[in-house]
């Protein structure tokens, strides 16, 4: 874990709400999964970092896709190319990358596109299931559906792009089709994480979800981000973000 | 130059950058961040006799230069501490501070007891004044007449140096030191998080699970310089100051109104590298002001 004074090269409005940045950064290495603290101001305004899931590192450039949902987000939107940002990072433990040929598929809804883009990118193969509210929050659209070997399928609640249905509705479809052995990854909402890792378990699929809570520290020092596991509490930041789905207790 | 801040012959610092507790868990996450030999002291996590599950999420709330935590002091319990933990802090050559807490009188005098045998224990650091939990903490640390009799059996449990830290919501908090100096105490911690709440206006709901916590980081700065400063005027013994500091200067001015030591907090959540920064700064701080021995500055308020 290292903090790193990072430049950032852009930080462009890609749709609705959502920014897309792009900062030089020189990371040693990184996971699929993992995500950074981005302290945004020198000032104490905002005082806490916020965890922003990795989108994609190459090249020593870091890209991050945030949603403005406060004010620490609105702050990081209007920075410009040249000023820096500190990033703290890559933190937590990342997906477990399948080994083998199994048969791989996605689900992100809302705010959990980016660590699920960020896998299909580098596993490329599976098919790729995204939920988003409408087509104007859809964010790079182009990019998704050019990802190397993934079937894209993007469901929206007003049916703007795509069918009319949630994610996890979709999901049970396509896996209906698969063959074992299996992983479903996920990212998103609660109430959808349940429903595709209930989903998953009943079709004998191993899951993966990414967890999102409110964090402090991001390395594990508050406790601030529990999620009750059957091992107990465990820290969304430490022994996340990713928990195998079996182990949650879900609410 | 000088650095060196005695709080008792048992409790001596290479500098007065403390850790606080409860933002740097047991030491291992920060071990592979900084050298925690370069810290004056490491004050743990809050223990209890049994683990604690702690409340509910969301624990945290960013505030207006600073944060709102209802963690509710979780934790692994004494024996899981003092097994698996503490062996790991009694590398560094750094004096640990261990904190904790009961949920009645006889815990404290149990946790005391069954710390003051060990040998990597430096200290220990008394919690009366938690905010987050329903029973003991902060409810302990009001009055000082109860705080005068808890103390006085803590005491009586433990020969190591013992911190007890206040709660800045005793309506006289120089009255509540008295107490506890009076009651044998060998350094006060002033001073704990302030209950704070947070509301979301679009839900009508509080954004803490827990609805209250405690309010730490720079917002409260100001209200632990001056209960420090009254503290200082009515007690002898040291004081360790706790509220918000974030930068050497932060560390003099806490000095200058009486603390001999700071802990370091809700800032190192944000900047973990900060304790190196800040005792860079004290050093640097020395050098302007050609001061020899950084111990000569406390209470040298000028007023």
């Amino acid at each position: 874990m290292k903090d790193l004074e990072c430049q950032i090269v852009s930080n462009q409005m890609v749709c609705e709400d959502t920014y897309l940045l792009q900062a030089c950064c020189d990371f040693e290495s990184w996971k699929p999964g993992q995500f950074v603290m981005v302290r945004i101001n020198d000032s104490f305004e905002p005082f806490l970092r916020r965890p922003l899931g990795i989108l994609a590192y190459h090249e020593s450039k870091l890209e991050l896709l945030y949603k403005v949902v406060g004010d620490g987000t609105r702050c990081l939107s209007l920075k410009k190319p040249g000023e820096i940002i500190a990033v703290l990072g890559p933190l937590g433990n990342g997906f477990r990358i399948p080994a083998g040929d199994e048969q791989v598929t996605y689900v992100a809804g809302g705010a959990g596109l980016p660590p699920i883009l960020a896998l299909a990118e580098h596993i490329k193969k599976g098919t790729l299931i995204i939920g988003a509210r409408t087509r104007s929050n859809m964010p790079l659209l182009t990019r998704i559906q050019s990802i190397t070997g993934v079937e894209t399928l993007i469901v929206t609640d007003d049916g703007s792009i795509g069918p009319k249905a949630l994610a996890a509705d979709i999901l049970e479809e396509v896996i209906q089709d698969s063959h074992l052995p299996g992983i479903v990854y996920a990212c998103g909402p609660p109430a959808m994480l349940k429903k595709t890792a209930l989903i998953s378990q009943a079709k004998g699929l191993a899951c993966q979800v990414s967890l999102e809570e409110r964090m402090a520290c991001g390395f594990g020092v508050c406790t601030g981000c529990i999620v009750a596991t059957k091992s107990g509490n465990q820290r969304v930041c430490r022994e996340g973000p990713v928990f195998e789905a079996a182990q949650i207790r879900w609410s | 130059m000088d650095t060196t801040i005695r709080i008792t012959d048992e409790l001596v610092l290479k500098n007065p950058v403390m850790s606080a507790s409860g933002t740097f868990a047991y030491g291992e996450e920060f071990s592979e961040v900084i050298d925690l030999s370069l810290l004056g002291g490491i004050v743990t996590k809050g223990l209890s006799l049994e683990p604690s599950k702690g409340n509910p999420v969301p624990r945290i709330v960013e505030t207006p230069c600073g944060m709102i935590n209802s963690i509710g002091l979780e934790n692994i319990g004494i024996e899981a501490f003092l097994k698996s933990k503490l062996p790991l802090l009694g590398q560094w050559k750094t004096p640990v501070v261990v904190n904790f807490y009961g949920t009645n009188e006889d815990d404290y005098e149990i946790l005391a007891s069954m710390l003051d045998s060990k040998k990597d224990v430096a200290a220990l650091e008394m919690n009366v004044s938690c905010p987050n939990i329903k029973k003991g903490g902060i409810h302990f640390g009001k009055d000082p007449d109860y705080l005068y009799s808890l103390v006085s059996k803590v005491r009586q449990a433990t020969n190591k140096t013992l911190l007890v830290k206040l709660s800045p919501l005793a309506s006289d908090i120089a009255e509540v030191a008295i107490s506890v100096q009076e009651a044998g105490a060998d350094g006060i911690t002033c001073v704990n998080t302030i209950p704070a709440m947070a509301i979301d206006e679009n839900t009508w709901m509080p954004v803490l699970a827990n609805i209250t916590g405690g309010l730490s980081g720079p917002a409260i700065k100001p209200v632990a310089l001056y209960m420090v400063w009254e503290v200082s005027k009515h007690v002898h013994i040291p004081i360790i100051a706790a509220g918000g500091a974030a930068s050497y200067r932060d560390v003099i001015q806490f000095m200058l109104a009486g603390a001999s030591a700071v802990e370091i907090g809700s800032y190192a959540l944000r900047d973990p590298f900060c304790f190196t920064t800040i005792i860079e700064g004290l050093d640097k701080y020395m050098q302007e002001n050609a001061l020899d021995r950084l111990e000569d500055i406390v209470g040298k308020l000028k007023t």
